[in-house]
């Protein structure tokens, strides 16, 4: 604001080429900000973001291969042929069924464990810290550890049979209900140590005084709970249950690991299916046109539950 | 940001120059360097048998002979090296030097180079045993029974059954094992490579057996698998486990795990690659013995996979040194007399006689390696090989697939259909 009361100040008494010199000293000293910040991120995500999901988009009109330099465009037809797919529409089904259970069961037992949790001593800080390990590590080592205790002779049977309760080794991850069900609970496991701390930090901020003026209004427990804890909180469930959503539509490195898609491609993702559609079979011009598939799927699913839970959060 | 003018178009100029900075980066990123030129990078695998000091002393043994060059190793992150091998092909990375890919897939897109015939033909016992259409880009350099069915001498003495030579004695043997409280067969289920040994043999020794031309036909349309021979081989499997010959959590079992019980007596029998002849424990391999899955009349039909290791892109920096290398690298002993110990390898080179590699075997390999060096029927391995059998891209993971689905699918005709389709499918692109 100085220097620019300076500038109009003197601009009326210096001739035109001094009065440009001015100006670029002036902005020489004007410090950048955060411009250079902010445009360095933008850079950084039109590269590699949004250039890939524009060539990605590219090459879902073209035969393009991983092995071939060039390839032909061979307009819808890999768009068309999504609808043929049998092994696609089995792998949708199943991201479909794994993004439900996992986002539900996330949201509900995250949202709990944020109840017992919510108190500031040592112990209880020491807790979230090991319910937040899970969040951590990754993919790959958590269906690493999942997979050592899901095997025939993993430490899950082991212990079934040492306490009685099964004669026999139970497959786990060898039948195709059983390994959905594994694949749900291993990325559970994941999602809601994020869960936990969403729910946590959101409970935080909640004021202690409107619990107090429950109180002195005779609520009960569920009533402050349905009444205060979840208004508050409806911004938190809002993140934890989109990101929960996107996180496990886009599943691939869980799966790889603990079922690599089977047992006979029964826990196949749509992430996992396409990599194979693109680096095994070849047709990355398939593989892209799933891609597409499947950004706009998870898409509309975060955009469409966003505008959902916002209203929600009116509404409450 | 700042609402003034300037400020804006000074911050616009900023993210221009910003972008075009990286963007020039990341299209730079991938060019090597000149000063690079005798240096290589090659895709290995690491497995229980294939240590990574395997490789980093053969490496370095190899690159006594070829002075002024230097190699980079890259592991791959699972079994599936094909795959890995187009990813790095996709981002611009493809490896100078490949191990024991199938090269099928790569060289309609020119990116390997052939060995020369001569020096095939000098060193090697089979020197157009791993050729695509006359051309070799993979030294046949060793050979593997795959798979084979290993056995346990003491459960079978117990439960007084001989070693079965026709299907229907193979059949018995497994009700017999089924009655008593052992596994008839192991099987390492998890992993849909290793579940697919029983369907391998099968296709093998039925299929292949009786028409070794098989894949070639299929590949000029005048078979199906729907056809009588394959269904009625892969139906097989299916009464296998209706039989109970796999225990129940078999799709559980991983491959370590699947070896482990088998070695600790759990099962009587295991189908699979003769690598594993490496890995049975020294004191305990004499109460094992391996035999090739018994056919319908009981002619003895070997499913042999004919390979070697290296493959040489035809894009590498200094072409000449990796082939070089991989011509040094192949013919090591010490390279082989590792694989042979610990990979069952059974050795294919002309010039070394067995015993020069020193290397320090069971008889169960002796036993084994009876099949390759006899005079016995041998097939390709269905969905292993890598020369002109090998099957179309993404069709060998489908066919694997095939022993785990059989397990809660048993519309056999119906799978095969799907088989067919994804053939035609992997063909068509």
């Amino acid at each position: 604001m100085a220097d620019r009361l300076t500038l109009t100040r003197r601009s009326p008494a210096v001739a035109p080429f001094a009065r440009r010199s001015v100006g670029l000293a002036l902005r020489a000293r004007r410090p950048l900000g955060l411009a250079p910040l902010a445009w360095t991120a933008m850079a950084l995500y039109a590269a590699f973001l949004i250039y890939p999901i524009v060539q990605g988009l590219f090459n879902s009109f073209t035969n393009a291969s991983p092995l071939a330099l060039s390839s032909a465009f061979v307009g819808l037809d890999n768009y068309v042929d999504l609808f043929t797919d049998r092994r696609l529409l089995s792998s949708l089904g199943f991201t479909l069924l794994v993004t439900v259970f996992v986002t539900v069961a996330a949201n509900a037992i995250g949202l709990a464990l944020a109840l017992l949790l919510n108190r500031s001593t040592t112990n209880y800080r020491v807790m979230k810290t090991l319910i937040f390990i899970p969040q951590v590590l990754s993919g790959v080592i958590v269906a690493f550890i999942w997979r050592s205790i899901l095997t025939q002779n993993g430490l899950l049977n082991s212990v079934l049979q040492n306490l009685g309760l099964i004669d026999a080794p139970v497959s786990w991850i060898g039948t195709p209900g059983l390994a959905a069900l594994a694949v749900c609970v291993v990325v559970s496991w994941v999602t809601i140590a994020f869960a936990t701390v969403v729910y946590t930090a959101s409970l935080q901020s909640v004021p202690a005084e409107l619990y107090e003026a429950a109180r002195m209004d005779g609520a009960g427990v569920w009533s402050r709970f349905r009444n205060v804890t979840l208004p508050m909180i409806a911004p938190g469930t809002t993140i934890s249950v989109v990101l929960c959503l996107i996180t496990t539509f886009k599943l691939y490195d869980v799966i790889a690991v603990l079922t690599g898609g089977g047992p006979a491609e029964s826990t196949k993702s749509t992430a996992f299916y396409l990599i194979t559609v693109a680096f095994t079979d070849n047709r990355f011009g398939y593989g892209s046109a799933i891609a597409m598939l499947l950004l706009v799927l998870t898409a509309a699913a975060a955009f469409g539950l966003t505008a959902l839970l916002r209203r929600r959060e009116v509404n409450l | 940001m700042s609402s003034n003018p300037r400020n804006m178009r000074r911050s616009l100029v900023a993210g221009v120059v910003t972008t075009a900075a990286l963007v020039a980066l990341a299209g730079c990123g991938g060019a090597p360097a000149s000063d690079q030129s005798s240096a290589a990078t090659f895709m290995t695998f690491e497995t229980p048998a294939i240590t990574p000091e395997f490789w980093d002393d053969s490496i370095a043994a190899a690159l006594e002979s070829v002075p002024g060059f230097e190699v980079e190793r890259i592991v791959t992150p699972d079994a599936d090296r094909n795959a890995y091998a187009k990813q790095l092909q996709a981002s611009g990375q493809f490896p100078d030097l490949l191990a024991s890919i199938s090269p099928k897939d790569f060289i309609d897109a020119d990116l390997l180079l052939p060995f020369e015939q001569e020096w095939l033909e000098a060193n090697f016992l089979e020197p157009d045993a791993n050729s695509i259409d006359g051309v070799t880009y993979q030294p046949p350099s060793n050979s593997q029974v795959l798979p084979m069915v290993f056995y346990n001498k003491v459960i079978f003495e117990e439960h007084d059954v001989d070693l079965p030579t026709t299907w229907d004695e193979f059949v018995a043997a497994v009700e017999t094992f089924s009655a008593g409280a052992v596994t008839p067969i192991e099987l390492a289920g998890l992993d849909p490579w290793s579940a697919s040994m029983p369907v391998v043999a099968l296709a093998s020794a039925d299929v292949l057996g009786s028409n070794p031309e098989w894949i070639q036909d299929r590949y000029d349309e005048s078979v199906s698998f729907t056809d009588e021979e394959f269904v009625s081989a892969m139906q097989k499997q299916r009464d296998l486990i209706e039989a109970g010959a796999y225990s129940d959590s078999a799709l559980s079992v991983d491959y370590a795990t699947a070896n482990t019980n088998f070695f600790d007596g759990k099962s009587a029998m295991y189908i699979m690659g003769s690598w594993l002849v490496g890995a049975f424990p020294a004191d305990q391999a004499a109460d094992f013995g391996a035999f090739p899955l018994p056919t319908d009349d009981g002619s003895v039909v070997v499913p042999l996979n004919v390979g070697g290791t290296m493959s040489v892109s035809s894009k590498a920096a200094d072409a000449e040194k990796s082939m070089a290398f991989a011509k040094a690298w192949t013919l090591a002993p010490e390279s082989m007399k590792t694989l042979i110990e610990t990979d069952g390898a059974f050795p294919l080179f002309k010039n070394i006689a067995f015993e020069d590699f020193g290397a320090t075997v069971t008889p169960l390999y002796d036993d084994a390696y009876a099949y390759v060096t006899e005079d016995t029927v041998k097939v390709s391995a269905f969905g292993w090989v890598t020369n002109d059998d090998a099957l179309p891209p993404g069709v060998a993971d489908k066919f694997y697939s095939l022993s785990q689905s059989l397990f809660s699918n048993a519309d056999v005709e119906g799978q095969l259909a799907q088989l067919d389709a994804d053939w035609d499918a992997a063909v068509a692109e």
